[in-house]
């Protein structure tokens, strides 16, 4: 079993467990009636039994992607850049936050730094028309 | 009848009334190909526009978005596997494959045919048999509903490829993620952690979105100078060759069928007509080893099925005044707006205004398919722009479409997370349709079978009583233990096969 197995089944059995446990503090149902907790067990307990399932299963070794350290960066980065422009979001100035955040995502990914400008520009043109004036989407 | 029909013909054959079901249609291809923007806004956004023109314009523009925005929803599924709106998930399945392969272009046009095959025979379903299938729509109840909720449920398994423990475990993960919000039955709070945002629920297009388009960009950036970059580039030819579509016509027409079926039912619309299709698709082919990596009939019936699914809506709105999805909820409003009340009355009082409707669907499927076919190298050209633009092209639009859904950031972030969660299912080969169909039927089923329940005050063998419900629950069997019958007897035909050679 490969190691991304193991942290699936893991973390799943972990999740069916808390369900189950988080599910059992719910109101009960009355008169034979299910009640509150009964689907979060019910659905659980059929995670934690699966997750078991993959964890003691002897097959399965080879599925996982390998991805270069690179680009395992990129990813990472790229994510940061977006928990970052959610972070300001509601602060204003939608348009400058949003190119602005294209923009060092462009060049973060490697782009160059005038056609990134002129495309960030366009695209939150574009967005902002269609989004704020067209649909009446507060942005801002 | 011939004079009504006639009428009805009359009455779209105007220019005004054709102008506008035009504009329709090409508001609907845009909603539909930008990920974030649904049918559902489209049709919501433009209903008051119609208040100031006649009853036969303004339905003209709204079918038109309606049958313009199903489609186009395949386009961005099959170029870049974003769906564009829910129904189009299983179109990605294998539509995106096919773009891999470079046949982008034969994806777009299989598109455009299948999806105008599957809202033509849902139109001819309306026409001819809508008062038989409303009539069978009629007799669903809570139980009924909690066994269709189950059928889809067990697709699970088959939808998830060769990993089918880790799609089941996604399937159980969409189901928890439905438990969030108040109770269906108690309304009281469920993993909320006290925030009011949580108390509606999960919202499942921000899910979507973040699942299978940030997702798909940030395994496409780990994947980035690898052999798997985001396609070939190549368009290659539109039309099918006559070999392809005779392969193709019987899984159009299964899917049309089912579509239509599972439109007609209320509240469940193109998404799980289109996943329960597939999947019947795939355990009847003899090629289902294909499905899920750019099998022609997968996608074929995947997009008759998304698109059926507005015939058959529409079948159960016109006859039964009950809305078939949430399109067609706000084209009651908007009917009622123009004086028109949907229902039984209608086909009796105002036969032409329904064949009107007929014929403007007629239409509507024609001019989409006109532009799928034309409009498919175009369109495709998107594969050529660079990745990272398109990348950020993705975020963008998902990241402010999720957000325009309720003006709620707590949408965004959702979006986020299952969008990181997305890519690291992918890169640890846990199947992601399974998520989207728990999260999808988890509320359907839990609030029907509690609803049944009270009904049947706690008895589960006055349940099973139901002759639909039973028939649910034995296509439920069926269809998971078919793998397990099938690997059975083609053992048994190996071992048979085996001893005669000895």
């Amino acid at each position: 079993m490969n190691r991304g197995e193991t942290a699936t089944g893991g973390l799943f059995l972990a999740l069916g467990i808390a369900l189950v446990a988080s599910g059992l503090g719910l109101p009960p149902g009355v008169g034979g009636l299910p009640g509150a907790g009964f689907f979060p067990q019910a659905i659980g307990g059929l995670m934690a039994l699966l997750a078991a399932g993959l964890l003691v299963r002897r097959s399965g070794a080879g599925s996982e992607e390998s991805v270069p350290a690179s680009n395992l960066m990129q990813v990472a980065g790229t994510a940061a850049l977006l928990f970052g422009y959610l972070l300001l979001w509601g602060t204003g100035f939608f348009a400058a936050r949003t190119a602005a955040f294209l923009l060092l995502t462009l060049r973060f990914l490697g782009q160059k730094w005038m056609p990134a400008a002129g495309y960030s520009g366009v695209l939150t043109a574009f967005v902002y028309l269609a989004f704020d004036m067209g649909l009446n989407v507060s942005l801002e | 009848m011939i004079g009504e029909i006639l009428a009805g013909l009359a009455a779209v054959l105007d220019w005004h009334v054709l102008g506008f079901l035009a504009a329709g249609v090409s508001l609907g291809a845009v909603f539909g190909s930008l990920p974030g923007l649904t049918a559902t806004m489209g049709v919501a956004v433009l209903t008051p526009l119609t208040f100031w023109v006649s009853a036969e314009q303004g339905l003209a523009m709204l079918l038109g978005i309606y049958c313009g925005a199903i489609p186009a929803g395949g386009i961005p599924a099959i170029l870049i596997n974003v769906p564009g709106t829910p129904a189009s998930i299983a179109t990605s399945w294998d539509g995106y494959p096919l773009t891999r392969k470079g046949q982008a272009g034969l994806a777009l046009g299989i598109n455009a045919l299948a999806s105008a095959a599957g809202q033509l025979t849902s139109i001819l379903f309306l026409a001819f048999l809508a008062f038989p299938i409303a009539r069978f729509a009629l007799q669903f109840g809570p139980a009924e509903y909690f066994g269709l909720a189950l059928l889809g449920i067990s697709l699970m398994a088959g939808v998830s490829g060769r990993h089918v423990l880790k799609g089941m475990l996604a399937g159980s993960l969409g189901l928890a993620l439905a438990l969030v919000g108040l109770d269906p039955m108690t309304a009281y709070p469920r993993y909320t952690f006290g925030m009011s945002e949580f108390l509606d629920g999960i919202s499942f297009v921000p899910v979507m979105i973040g699942l299978f388009g940030l997702g798909e960009v940030l395994v496409q950036i780990s994947d980035r100078h690898a052999s798997r970059a985001v396609s070939s580039g190549v368009i290659g030819r539109i039309m099918p060759k006559a070999a392809e579509a005779r392969t193709m016509l019987g899984a159009t027409l299964s899917g049309a069928t089912v579509g239509t079926m599972v439109g007609a039912i209320p509240a469940a619309g193109g998404d799980i007509g289109s996943v329960i299709a597939w999947e019947q698709a795939r355990r009847t082919s003899s090629d289902k080893d294909k499905f899920g990596k750019g099998s022609l009939r997968g996608l074929a019936t995947s997009c008759a099925a998304c698109n059926a699914a507005i015939g058959g809506a529409m079948t159960t709105m016109l006859t039964l005044g009950i809305p078939g999805d949430a399109v067609s909820a706000i084209l009651i409003g908007a009917l009622l707006i123009h004086g028109i009340q949907p229902g039984p009355l209608l086909f009796a009082n105002n036969q032409s205004f329904v064949f009107s409707i007929v014929f403007l669907l007629v239409f509507a499927s024609l001019l989409i398919m006109a532009i799928g076919i034309l409009g498919a190298k175009p369109l495709a050209r998107i594969l050529n722009i660079p990745p990272p633009w398109l990348w950020m092209g993705i975020v963008l639009f998902g990241t402010v479409g999720s957000y325009a859904l309720n003006n709620a950031v707590v949408d965004v972030w959702a979006m986020y997370v299952a969008g990181i969660g997305g890519f690291l299912f992918r890169k640890a080969s846990v199947p992601l349709g399974p998520l989207v169909l728990g999260l999808i039927l988890g509320p359907m089923m839990e609030s029907n079978l509690r609803r049944a329940l009270i009904l049947t005050r706690g008895d589960w063998l006055d349940l099973l009583s139901r002759p639909i419900l039973l028939v649910f629950v034995a296509a439920t069997i069926l269809s998971l233990l078919w793998p397990l019958i099938r690997a059975r007897r083609r053992a048994a035909k190996r071992n048979h096969r085996l001893s005669s050679d000895a």
